[in-house]
């Protein structure tokens, strides 16, 4: 790229010889209307809002499509651009409907924004206006058609970003209409992101339908915590409700796009099993009590206990400054028996596995494999990230129990179990230290390979910029350890870099925060040893616990003291809790995220908490001080974020033993859909009201079916049975929405 | 959906474009699709098109909405194409299609009510020489006169 | 008269291969496939000609060739545009129809100058008898030996095939014509980058007209400057003119260019019986409509045309006389334009319904006597906006019609009717 001088407007500019006119103008800050532009999408030229004057062209040119030239004199304002740009708002007015006042666009309209500066007073259009018919696109989307301006910036988004091709163009002339083919939904990830590149009304938030203008809410920065990228937002809070989320621009996490669930899942505030008063249980009955009376029974029942007796639970969702405190209360305690890891078969687990690479530098990968994860509904962000790398012509290859619908091209699949997962893993092990001529390590000498392995091993080593991404659904194998332990080797051994989605959430707060036993015990084992008392910290066994029944009849026992800490009412909390503290959800409290390339993320809180629940930190620090714990002076969340950050973990290096053997027994694979994947996306009535949200299916292959004895449609952990052969040999892949069964 | 003749015409069309362009082929699968179809489309042809071609079927509907020659609603056996652009216009085309619909007593735009014809006011079919003119399936009628329209008229079954 | 394309239009079965080679046809290809032609040599003849394209905007065929990156490697594609659609225009099917096979050549020699191995010819939906001619000549050329891999030991390849259109104006426009090869919706593409470049999937292809293909094989076989001279400077050689309209004789002439309209216009039977001339669309529908006088005073050639105030365009002449409504072509012309803008870029999608609307409402006897201004306005507003060229042709001929004949329009607001009393 050679860089050049151009004039804009008489201003002396720098630009690369080919960049588009209007992207130079763009960073020089000089303004060139447009509607059908868009930085991070195909140069489509159709709209024609963004004409100027290029001396030595007869005719105007759109800024957006034409590439910039040594030496070239452009002109954005003059007579000739201007009456250009007019003419184009002209023709794009006359068949808007300009129903500004009961549009939810109002006030945040390119074309509104456009038309005042541009557009003339009196229309001298009077032919009568067209009016579309539309499909509806599901639950997340409003279409408003009519409103469409053609400038095809969803459709691009769709195919381009987020690979679905299910909008179109169709017909032609004036009745060029947007629309999918059909109108079930638009089945992506991402597809809230249409309404945030549609410059006009014809696309918005469906839940946010006549809400609120937008002009009377106030935006405060914030960041989503349900995955490992903490995507930047801004909420839209008015009158001290969270209204919308919507993308904030930062290039390095989230470019302009956010998943669905982190625009979506705010829905879940005001939903109306939100936890709003403490609650004690006094003889089986709950009591709506003063936040004094529900502190002092907390602590007068954790103290009845000793500290042994004494575990922590929290969630991976929870902030930075929640999991440091509780940590800090329990430790003070004298306790150790710590865990987030609620839902993991073996919490000795995966989370030793580093991740290596920057979410920018998936985009430069040439080869990703990915293992035990439906990544593109797990990490969305991390996915796209991917997706741009297949664009450039990266290859995908997986290891999964089940052939998943990815938005780019499986290059090699291999279908495998949790329980064979160690055994596949070790077989493109063995091929790439071969290759490598390395010497084989005692567990794989006996290690039998397979062509898809191998294909595996050799595009690994073949790539110069390989990553391996570990995903969550490794949690469902007991082995989880050895797997982690050898993607780090096949990694090494190949020379790629590690991506470890093992957990979600915060997770790499709790692991700053060392929130896991250091010789106490671990989740399971909390279950096992029948512990006298316990705080949850946003936790909800029916849906976050492996094997929740056991959990749950664990917490019920009448020799457990059981205080949760909960933004949502639960029906199984409510059995089994003595005191309930009500929580301030997702951005009703100040927190920190950490995300996967180890940034952390503050924020405030953009809402009051509802009702009488309070921030965590807050509930935290003061259950602390009526213990009488010492250190938790803290009178604001960020000295406790301070406090938090400054720790350095001791990553203790865990032998593990890799033992290579097929095991004979079936495993289930429980993955839920992304709107269940914590309480509050749970409580989003539009998410789950998606196709993505309401799958429900538990698929398993013929010959497993039979073993265990079941036929299409039967139940199996409460969810239907679908028989066929994208799944694993020897496991049941349950997707779900629904809390866990045995 | 797609008959095996069908789908052996679409191959001869696929064969033309270069490996992995099989979607150049859409346009003439959906007119052989339709053929067999008692010429008009449906969704379900255009996403069994879409599927045969293995291309998205919203592109596959772009298609199908976008050309002229695709029918959406049924249509009549012959489908009469009748030309009222310019030079037709200039040959008296106004005063032959009016003919035409009272001859019939189809309207442009409509089906006979024994489906054997149907009437369609289209744009220049690139034979201006010989206005006015139609076209019924792949034949040009031209130098039409109210004589010759009776006897093409008749000559239909 | 007829001296290129339609050399062989008398004989019998002029579309064989036989009438074809009697008159020398597949000379050329056959001095390349053995070797005795360079591609350099070819586009210098082809300059000498000044063989413009006859499509309609008229480029130098020559120095279109020449843009070819010829020795980039990959794939390059030869196009030929037989999508024919412009109202007036039906000179391409006649060439399809009774002269195949100098396509054939034309597009051969074209491959093999521009290093293009495979060619698609682009023709219209509609035009099925042509369509099977075509097909028909292809096999015949297929079968002797002209075509295909390896060409008789030449290690020259040239494969080419046929695509049908599905009913369509724009896909005459260039690009739009790849979108549709491609199986899309035929909407243009902005330029640059130009086809020469990135093309039929995305590869260097070059798009040529019918006439403009069917003219090479003679053009190389007589020498550009025979070619030249036929016509007159800067409008090298013949031309086919479709003439329609209100004339008795209506047909295609394939004429020297610079022949006087007058001459043409006897060729093709003169006006009927007791009419005058009133207007001519010389080079297809969207050029700019000509009064009378303004015709007469023309030659059939670029420059002639473009001083009286129009262009050559597809060389389409619609003659019309004193018993034609203006406002009522012109509303016809502009249900065109509204009927086949393919919608993608604003102002051809919003302006062209606008004007027809508005026409359509004087037709019915309510227009306003601003309406003339604002059809003027959004003319000018749609002039130069847009994508391709497909804005432009719909707004020139609202804007001529209202310039030359801008009373009667008048005319019929102000009466409700036309002041031409026997229209037809
Ligand atoms: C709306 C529109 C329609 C056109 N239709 C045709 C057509 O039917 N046939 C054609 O040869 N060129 C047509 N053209 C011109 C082509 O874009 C292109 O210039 C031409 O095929 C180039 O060939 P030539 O250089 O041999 O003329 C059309 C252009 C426009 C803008
Ligand atoms: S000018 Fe008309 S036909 Fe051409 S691209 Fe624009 S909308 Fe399409
Ligand atoms: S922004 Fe350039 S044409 Fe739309």
């Amino acid at each position: 790229m050679v860089d050049i001088e151009i004039e804009i407007d008489g201003n002396v500019v720098h630009g690369h010889s080919g960049e588009s006119i209007i992207s130079i103008a763009d960073r020089e800050g000089i303004d060139i209307p447009r509607f059908c532009y868009h930085k991070k999408l195909s140069v489509a030229a159709n709209c024609r809002m963004c004409l100027v004057d290029v001396e030595g062209n007869p005719k105007p040119q759109p800024a957006c499509s034409t590439p910039a030239s040594a030496g070239m004199r452009v002109h954005t304002n003059n007579e000739k651009a201007k009456a250009s740009q007019k003419a184009v708002m002209e023709f794009l007015l006359i068949n808007h409907p300009l129903d500004c006042p009961i549009c939810d666009q109002g006030g945040e309209c390119e074309l509104q924004d456009v038309a005042m500066e541009y557009g003339s007073d009196v229309s001298k259009f009077n032919e009568g206006k067209r009016i579309v018919a539309d499909k509806g696109i599901g639950a997340l989307i409003q279409t408003d058609m009519t409103r469409c301006i053609h400038c095809t910036r969803c459709v691009r988004f769709g195919a381009e970003v987020a690979g679905i091709v299910e909008m179109g163009a169709t017909g032609r002339g004036e009745e060029l209409k947007i629309e999918p083919f059909l109108s079930e939904g638009i089945q992506s990830e991402l597809s809230g992101n249409m309404i945030d590149v549609c410059p006009v009304g014809a696309l918005t938030s469906k839940p946010f339908r006549y809400e609120v203008r937008s002009w009377q809410m106030s935006s405060v920065q914030s960041v989503a915590r349900h995955d490992l990228v903490g995507s930047n937002v801004f909420t839209q809070t008015h009158k001290g409700k969270v209204k919308r989320v919507v993308a904030r621009d930062n290039e390095s996490v989230n470019e302009t796009w956010i998943s669905d669930r982190d625009r979506f899942s705010y829905e879940g505030l005001a939903n109306e099993n939100r936890a709003l008063t403490p609650k004690i249980k006094v003889k089986g009955e709950w009591q709506e009590v003063s936040w004094e009376t529900a502190l002092e029974a907390a602590i007068s029942g954790i103290k009845k206990n000793s500290a042994e007796a004494f575990g922590a639970l929290a969630s991976k969702n929870a902030t930075l400054e929640e999991l440091y405190l509780l940590q800090k209360l329990t430790r003070e305690l004298g306790s150790e028996n710590l865990d987030t890891r609620l839902d993991v078969a073996n919490p000795s687990s995966a989370s030793a596995l580093e991740t290596t690479i920057s979410l920018t530098g998936l985009e430069a990968v040439d080869h990703a494999l990915i293992i035990n994860s439906y990544l593109r509904l797990e990490q969305p962000m991390i996915n796209h990230r991917i997706r741009k790398a297949t664009l450039q012509g990266a290859k995908v290859s997986t290891v999964n129990a089940k052939a998943f619908d990815f938005n780019y091209r499986v290059a090699s699949s291999v279908l495998s179990a949790p329980q064979n997962t160690v055994v596949t893993l070790s077989g493109v092990l063995k091929v790439l230290l071969e290759s490598n001529s390395q010497a084989l390590p005692d567990y794989l000498k006996g290690t039998k390979v397979n062509q898809a392995q191998i294909d595996i091993a050799n595009a690994l080593s073949a790539a110069e910029n390989g990553v391996v991404v570990l995903g969550e659904q490794v949690s469902s194998n007991p082995c989880a350890d050895q797997v982690a332990k050898l993607v780090e080797q096949i990694a090494k051994a190949s020379n790629a870099k590690t991506l470890n989605a093992s957990a979600t959430g915060n997770t790499l707060s709790a692991e700053k925060v060392s929130f896991k036993p250091n010789g106490g015990l671990n989740a399971k084992q909390m279950f096992d040893a029948d512990l006298n008392a316990f705080v949850l910290l946003d936790v909800y066994p029916a849906f976050d616990c492996v094997d929740s029944a056991a959990a749950i009849e664990n917490l019920s026992r009448d020799d457990a003291f059981v205080v949760a800490l909960n933004s949502f009412e639960d029906a199984s909390v409510l059995s089994f809790a003595d005191v309930i503290l009500p929580l301030a959800s997702f951005y009703e409290t100040s927190g920190t995220h950490i995300n996967i390339e180890n940034v952390a993320q503050s924020y405030s809180a953009s809402v009051k908490a509802a009702g009488d629940s309070k921030p965590g930190w807050k509930v935290l620090k003061v259950l602390a001080d009526l213990l009488e714990l010492p250190g938790f002076d803290y009178t604001d969340s960020s000295q406790v974020a301070d406090d938090a950050l400054s720790l350095s973990p001791s990553l203790a290096a865990t032998e593990v033993d890799i033992i290579a053997m097929e095991v004979p027994n079936i495993a289930t694979v429980w993955q839920y859909t992304p709107y269940a994947s914590d309480v509050l996306t749970r409580h989003s009535q539009s998410l789950q009201q998606t196709q993505i949200g309401q799958v429900s299916e538990a698929t398993v292959s013929e010959a497993t079916a039979k073993i265990l004895e079941l036929s299409q449609g039967d139940c199996y952990k409460g969810v239907p049975v679908n028989i066929n052969e994208t799944v694993a040999e020897g496991c049941v892949f349950v997707h779900t929405n629904q809390a866990r069964q045995r | 959906m797609i008959s095996e003749q069908a789908k052996q015409q679409i191959d001869t069309w696929v064969a033309k474009y270069p490996a992995g362009y099989q979607s150049s082929a859409v346009m003439e699968a959906l007119k052989i699709v339709q053929a067999e179809n008692d010429g008009s489309l449906t969704s379900e042809l255009i996403q069994a098109v879409a599927d045969y071609l293995e291309m998205p079927v919203i592109s596959a509907h772009e298609v199908a909405t976008f050309y002229e020659n695709y029918n959406h609603k049924p249509v009549g056996k012959h489908v009469i194409r009748f030309c009222h652009n310019i030079s037709c216009m200039l040959n008296g085309a106004d005063d032959l299609i009016s003919y035409l619909e009272t001859k019939t007593g189809v309207k442009t735009g409509e089906v006979s009510e024994d489906g054997l014809v149907s009437v369609k006011k289209v744009e220049c079919l690139g034979a201006c020489v010989g206005a006015p003119m139609f076209q019924i399936g792949d034949q040009y009628y031209e130098n039409l006169t109210p004589q010759k329209i009776d006897e093409i008229l008749d000559g239909l079954q | 008269m007829n001296e290129v394309c339609f050399k062989n239009i008398d004989k019998e079965n002029p579309s064989s291969l036989a009438t074809y080679e009697a008159t020398g046809g597949y000379s050329v290809w056959r001095k390349i496939l053995h070797g005795e032609l360079s591609p350099e040599a070819i586009l210098g003849e082809l300059k000498t000609s000044g063989l413009r394209g006859r499509g309609g905007a008229g480029f130098p065929t020559g120095l279109k060739w020449s843009f070819m990156p010829r020795n980039q490697d990959g794939q390059k594609y030869v196009v030929c545009n037989s999508d024919e659609g412009e109202p007036g225009t039906c000179k391409d099917r006649d060439i399809l129809r009774f002269n195949p096979h100098s396509v054939i050549e034309g597009m051969a020699i074209a491959g093999y100058v521009m290093g293009a191995t495979v060619g698609y010819n682009y023709i219209r939906g509609e035009f099925m008898e042509p369509y099977y001619r075509f097909e028909e000549a292809l096999k015949e050329a297929y079968d002797a030996g002209l075509l295909g891999g390896d060409i008789g030991d030449s290690e020259v390849n040239f494969d080419l095939h046929t695509h049908l259109g599905a009913g369509a104006y724009i896909c005459g426009e260039e690009t739009a014509l790849l979108e549709s090869l491609e199986g899309k919706k035929g909407q243009p593409r902005f330029k640059p980058p130009f086809p020469a470049n990135v093309g039929l999937y995305g590869m260097p292809t070059t798009i040529n007209n019918t006439e403009s293909f069917a003219s090479v094989p003679d053009i190389l076989a007589r020498g550009g400057q025979w070619f030249a001279d036929l016509g007159v400077p800067n409008s090298g050689g013949c031309k086919l003119f479709s003439v329609t309209g209100h004339v008795t004789k209506p047909a295609n002439f394939e004429i020297p260019m610079g022949t006087p309209f007058s001459e043409l216009l006897k060729m093709a039977g003169g006006l009927r019986e007791g009419r005058t001339l009133k207007a001519v669309i010389p080079g297809g529908s969207s050029t700019p409509v000509l009064p009378a006088d303004d015709a007469m005073k023309m030659t059939m050639d670029y420059d002639s045309i473009e001083q009286v105030g129009s262009m050559l365009g597809a060389g389409s002449v619609i003659v019309m006389d004193d018993t034609t409504c203006m406002v009522a072509a012109l509303t016809r012309l502009a249900h065109f334009y509204y009927d086949e803008s393919c919608g993608q870029c604003t102002p051809c999608r919003e302006g062209t319904g606008w004007m027809y609307r508005v026409l359509k409402r004087i037709m019915d006897g309510q227009g306003k006597i601003q309406d003339l201004d604002l059809l003027m306005s959004v003319q000018d507003k749609i002039m130069g906006n847009t994508i391709c060229a497909l804005g432009d042709a719909a707004a020139m001929p609202v804007e001529s019609f209202i310039r030359h004949f801008r009373h009667e329009f008048e005319y019929y607001i102000k009466h409700g009717k036309s002041m031409v009393e026997n229209d037809g």
